[in-house]
């Protein structure tokens, strides 16, 4: 082919080959010193490309719908048997669940437990994929302008898909869990019934299922345990749900996500921010309650002067009188509906 | 139609030829980097950027200098969001064996003008491989580089007849080689 053309026989190049090749090697290392080197060029393209995505999401999502119904279409029968039985065991489990949370509720008013942390949710449409060998990630159509930042979790119907690295004015990138980059501490339930809870990190490595390196070499996992986020580090909500435990064949374990972030369409942003931790009052903790010893009161800085409210939850019969930190105070009208709960 | 070259067209137009295979090479990038993925994320795009590094560098070494290049694989960095450098580094190396083996690569055609290209971006996608190793410090997967090496070189052809129909309308040959 190159035949075809006249060949040059030398290069007027003004910058000398070996001086391009340091110049490339010290944009690496300056890339591993500040890996956010790019971030803002890239947030600024993926804006200006924003529009041309949105148009052309709707043709390409119908042909990955074709070429996805190709092979479905041979397995319809036994994927609906297989829905209707799911769907009924699901049914079961729901009804647990009702209960189980009508009973949590109950725990937490008793103990005062501290609330979780509030969560709003940003809606958000996938206008955009890429699958490089070094960076999965996803373009959804909210930015700061919906204020999304990053390191907010991003997670579709069925559980979380990443994490949002770049904001744009009106874009966003998520770096998927599967993802080169993408470590999220989590925690494992065992789904054989055993107590406790296993502390892990989930690497990942560009395939479909990440890596679980258990933070206790003592531990022992099954396939089929329950892997949610931990929210240590306070960057994501805990318990967001993430996947299941399957083992690798090589004496390690990975994790099957429920989130399937090829055919994500809408997707939430979850606003987490954690409220901080208000200072329990002189008579919730434990020697006061029991009547030991008086302590003097905290400066007025720290915990102002404790007030009945009128939301707190019903006094524990053989404890002392409930006194929780000053809310607002609830509109008049709402107070006595209040009491009579 | 003859080149703007060879019909003596002015300076301008002669400075526009010059800009051509990097604006090709640009062009590359971008039409492979848009984040619109077919088959559910299954293949990588390929490396469109580096067919007009590697062709023009065979062919106007004059034009696709080293620092074009680099400005093509820097804008592959910043397009495809892998960590800075890695791309551009990888596409000054592959420029650097196509420099040095010129000779070799041109006398290619046919099949072997494709192995010829294979080769040169086997050398691209393990600079980028190993870049990301030592910088990870431990091996990523190596199905993904490779499904990403075998689409590039699948899509070399009709990128390479695109870039040749460029080249003949708009670039041509030296003018010390006519």
């Amino acid at each position: 082919m190159a035949n075809a053309w006249k060949i040059a026989r030398k290069s007027n190049a003004q910058l000398p080959l070996v001086i391009v090749i340091a110049l490339a090697v010290v944009l690496v290392l300056l890339g591993k010193a500040q890996p956010a080197l790019f971030d803002h060029a890239r947030a600024r393209i993926t804006d200006m490309m924003a529009p041309a995505l949105e148009v052309a999401r709707a043709p390409v999502r119908g042909f990955d719908r074709f070429i996805g119904s190709i092979t479905e279409i041979f397995s319809v029968y036994e994927q609906n048997l297989q829905l209707k039985e799911e769907n009924a065991r699901l049914r079961q489990w729901r009804n647990v669940a009702t209960v189980l949370q009508t009973r949590v509720t109950r725990y937490q008013a008793l103990l005062h437990a501290v609330p979780d942390p509030k969560l709003n949710a940003v809606l958000a449409r996938v206008i955009g994929r890429a699958s490089r060998p070094f960076l999965q990630t996803m373009v959804l159509d909210a930015g700061r302008q919906d204020k999304a930042m990053p390191g907010q979790a991003v997670v579709d119907a069925r559980g979380m898909i990443g994490r949002i690295y770049l904001t744009g004015q009106r874009t966003s990138s998520v770096i998927l869990l599967t993802d080169l980059n993408s470590r999220i501490p989590v925690t494992i339930a065992s789904a054989a019934g055993k107590s406790g809870s296993i502390q892990a990190m989930m690497t990942g490595d560009n395939t479909a299922m990440p890596v679980l390196d258990i933070v206790s070499r003592q531990e022992t996992l099954s396939s089929g345990d329950q892997v949610v986020s931990s929210g240590d580090g306070g960057l994501l909500p805990a318990g967001l749900p993430i996947g299941t435990v399957v083992d690798d064949g090589n004496g390690g374990w990975r994790v099957s996500l429920l989130a399937d972030a090829t055919s994500s369409l809408d997707v939430e942003i979850l606003n987490f921010s954690q409220p901080p931790e208000a200072l329990p009052s002189t008579a919730q903790l434990p020697a006061e309650a029991a009547g030991l010893k008086p302590v003097p009161p905290p400066p007025p800085s720290l915990t102002p002067a404790p007030v009945t409210s009128a939301a707190a939850p019903a006094p524990v019969p053989g404890t002392a009188k409930p006194v929780v930190t000053p809310k607002p105070a609830p509109p008049a009208a709402s107070a006595p509906a209040e009491q009579d709960d | 139609m003859a080149t703007l070259e060879r019909s003596g067209a002015p300076a301008f137009n002669r400075f526009f030829a010059a800009l051509v295979p990097l604006a090709c090479g640009i062009l590359g990038v971008v039409i492979a980097n848009i984040p619109i993925s077919f088959l559910g994320g299954a293949v990588p795009p390929p490396l469109l950027g580096l067919v007009p590094v590697y062709f023009w560098c065979l062919v106007r070494p004059d034009l696709m200098t080293p620092a074009a290049a680099l400005a093509v694989g820097l804008s592959e960095d910043i397009m495809s969001g892998s960590p800075p450098g890695v791309w551009t580094l990888a596409f000054v190396l592959t420029y650097a064996l196509v420099a040095r083996q010129r000779d070799s690569f041109a006398g290619l055609s046919g099949v072997a003008a494709v192995v010829g290209f294979g080769t040169a971006a086997c050398v691209a996608c393990a600079s980028a491989y190993f870049t990301i190793a030592a910088l990870y410090w431990h091996f990523p997967p190596v199905a993904p580089i490779l499904s990403e090496l075998a689409m590039t070189v699948l899509f070399y052809v009709p990128t390479a007849y695109v870039v040749g129909i460029i080249h003949h309308r708009l670039v041509g040959a030296s003018r010390g080689d006519i």
